[in-house]
């Protein structure tokens, strides 16, 4: 407990969190009053258009993974890795430390990115006049799946962060996933696409969508992801040296 | 005999490159120890595999007994140093040590307590890249005292202090190890700690070439202690039964070999001759730690 407040006050202390849901803050407001004002009339009645327009939340889940990643990169960056090692040897406490850290600011960034979207756009589109067809469940679904599933990758963050310590290599890494090779193989072969973590906590907010995984499937490949890397980055993190 | 740091055996191998080879020794409670050697020595690497940062390729260190990481909260025993620069730049003094100290369930009035006992109080909620390199240096040493240790380990604490700056970190060493505590800093300059170790360490290339105190290392290397006495032939002969060998100098002092001034002083004194001059001549330190790390050393 003591080590997990010492990694929250470490989140609180920099700017770089601060900046990343700033960042998020502006991003959410944007797109969400620019899509929910513009989008015409005729896309905005059904269901599935309803859901895929509030989830823009899982946005969140982007600056989750990039603070999380921040959790380790920064610390060999700027050589703080050695003071945390002396006060923290336990490598594999080290890890769990941090990756509890990251899901808890995972949560806050879920809980501010989907909470902004959501509450914006349903105002935005009852202004316009348009009647919510989305049912309690859907709307639970959405909200929980987006920020579960944005806790999900403040811990795929810290894994990344850990498998690699080079923050621009970590964060490049991360985003060429995100927005590159995931979209090439899920347009190119969804068999397979819709088990990476992207598409897969996509699911989790309910999308109405057959290529994707149900809901909890989708959950469960997420929680596999972070399983595979947080055991690679444990081990990675107790066989090398710090410097 | 109490020992607070022992390396036994103790080798790194990075791919071709073997930095500590085969290093044995052995650090008392109580005592300051330098730990010298020239650049790429193996000093920093060896710090690191005493302080479980870095693993042995073969060999073991214990502090307190037993491997650093299988002690039970290290840092409430051990402060450690090893960078001058290991700080997020747009983090405050005071929340490094609140963030370091919480993890160790220490309170955040132990950070203030110790910004004090290093000066730093007034820069305490500065963030870091606003601190000159030694008001780093001494909040990287605050870092170490945190857990009030019983061991301090420095490495190349003094590198870019100015005088005062090694002056005011000589003061503290020589307080804190006052209480009987111990230290091990490390350097690549003789200078810096000569007025400051009781003992010292020296490695080159990896290996150990030197463990005694300073005045054992400067007699051992062909130092001459350069005594005058009234009674010059009284004390040579006195000498020459401990098996001494004097000469005397054109300026009529005796010129002893091979030993220290300790040892003439207490020679004369029991020989009951008065002595009016007592000094170490001949190799200084500095060409004492040269020779024996210089590259024509033998390995």
């Amino acid at each position: 407990m003591n080590q997990l407040r010492a990694e929250l006050l470490k989140i609180r202390s920099t700017r770089t969190t601060i900046g990343l849901l700033v960042g998020l803050i502006a991003l959410a407001l944007l797109f969400t009053i620019l899509t929910c004002t513009l989008t015409p009339m005729s896309q905005l009645f059904s269901e599935q258009d309803q859901v895929s327009l509030l989830s823009f939340g899982s946005i969140a889940g982007v600056f989750a993974a990039l603070a999380g990643v921040m959790l380790f990169t920064s610390e060999y960056r700027f050589g703080t890795i050695r003071p945390t090692s002396l006060f923290n040897p336990n490598r594999g406490r080290l890890f769990a430390t941090k990756i509890t850290a990251g899901v808890l600011s995972g949560l806050v960034f879920g809980v501010i990115g989907e909470g902004l979207v959501f509450s914006i756009g349903i105002m935005i589109l009852k202004i316009r006049g348009v009647s919510i067809v989305m049912s309690g469940a859907n709307m639970t679904e959405l909200i929980v799946g987006a920020i579960v599933g944005t806790a999900l990758w403040g811990a795929i963050g810290v894994a990344v962060g850990a498998i690699v310590p080079n923050q621009v290599g970590a964060v490049i890494s991360l985003l060429a996933w995100g927005f590159v090779v995931e979209n090439l193989v899920f347009g190119f072969l969804p068999k397979i696409g819709r088990f990476l973590p992207v598409h897969a906590s996509d699911s989790m907010m309910g999308h109405i969508e057959d290529k994707l995984l149900p809901g909890n499937g989708g959950t469960a490949v997420v929680v596999a992801w972070v399983l595979i890397l947080a055991i690679a980055g444990v081990a990675l993190l107790k066989k090398r040296d710090v410097s | 005999m109490s020992y607070v740091v022992q390396s036994n055996s103790l080798s790194k191998r990075y791919g071709d490159v073997l930095a500590v080879d085969d290093l044995t020794f052995a650090i008392e409670a109580g005592t300051i120890t330098g730990f010298l050697g020239p650049n790429g020595a193996g000093k920093s690497t060896t710090l690191r595999m005493l302080l479980g940062l870095a693993k042995p390729t073969s060999g073991h260190a214990t502090v307190f007994g037993s491997p650093y990481d299988q002690l039970q909260t290290p840092a409430l025993r051990i402060g450690a140093v090893l960078e001058a620069t290991d700080f997020h730049p747009g983090r405050s003094g005071r929340d490094h040590l609140r963030m370091l100290g919480r993890a160790v369930g220490l309170s955040d009035a132990r950070a203030d307590e110790v910004l004090s006992l290093v000066e730093l109080q007034d820069a305490a909620k500065r963030r870091v890249k606003g601190y000159s390199l030694g008001m780093r240096q001494r909040l990287g040493l605050a870092t170490a005292l945190l857990g009030d240790p019983e061991l301090l380990v420095l490495d190349e604490p003094a590198n870019g202090l100015d005088p005062e700056g090694v002056r005011w970190l000589r003061d503290f060493l020589r307080d804190f190890a006052s209480g009987g505590r111990t230290v091990l800093i490390s350097s690549h300059v003789l200078a810096e700690v000569a007025q400051t170790v009781d003992r010292v360490l020296i490695i080159n290339h990896g290996r150990l070439v030197a463990e005694s105190t300073l005045d054992e290392l400067t007699a051992r290397v062909g130092s001459v202690v350069r005594v005058q006495s009234p009674e010059l032939d009284r004390l040579a002969e006195a000498l020459q039964r401990e098996g001494i060998v004097a000469t005397k100098s054109n300026d009529h002092a005796l010129l002893a070999q091979g030993t220290t001034r300790e040892r003439v002083g207490d020679i004369a004194h029991a020989a009951g001759v008065a002595i009016h001059e007592l000094a170490t001549e001949g190799s200084s330190l500095e060409e004492v730690f040269l020779d024996l790390t210089s590259e024509e050393a033998p390995r």
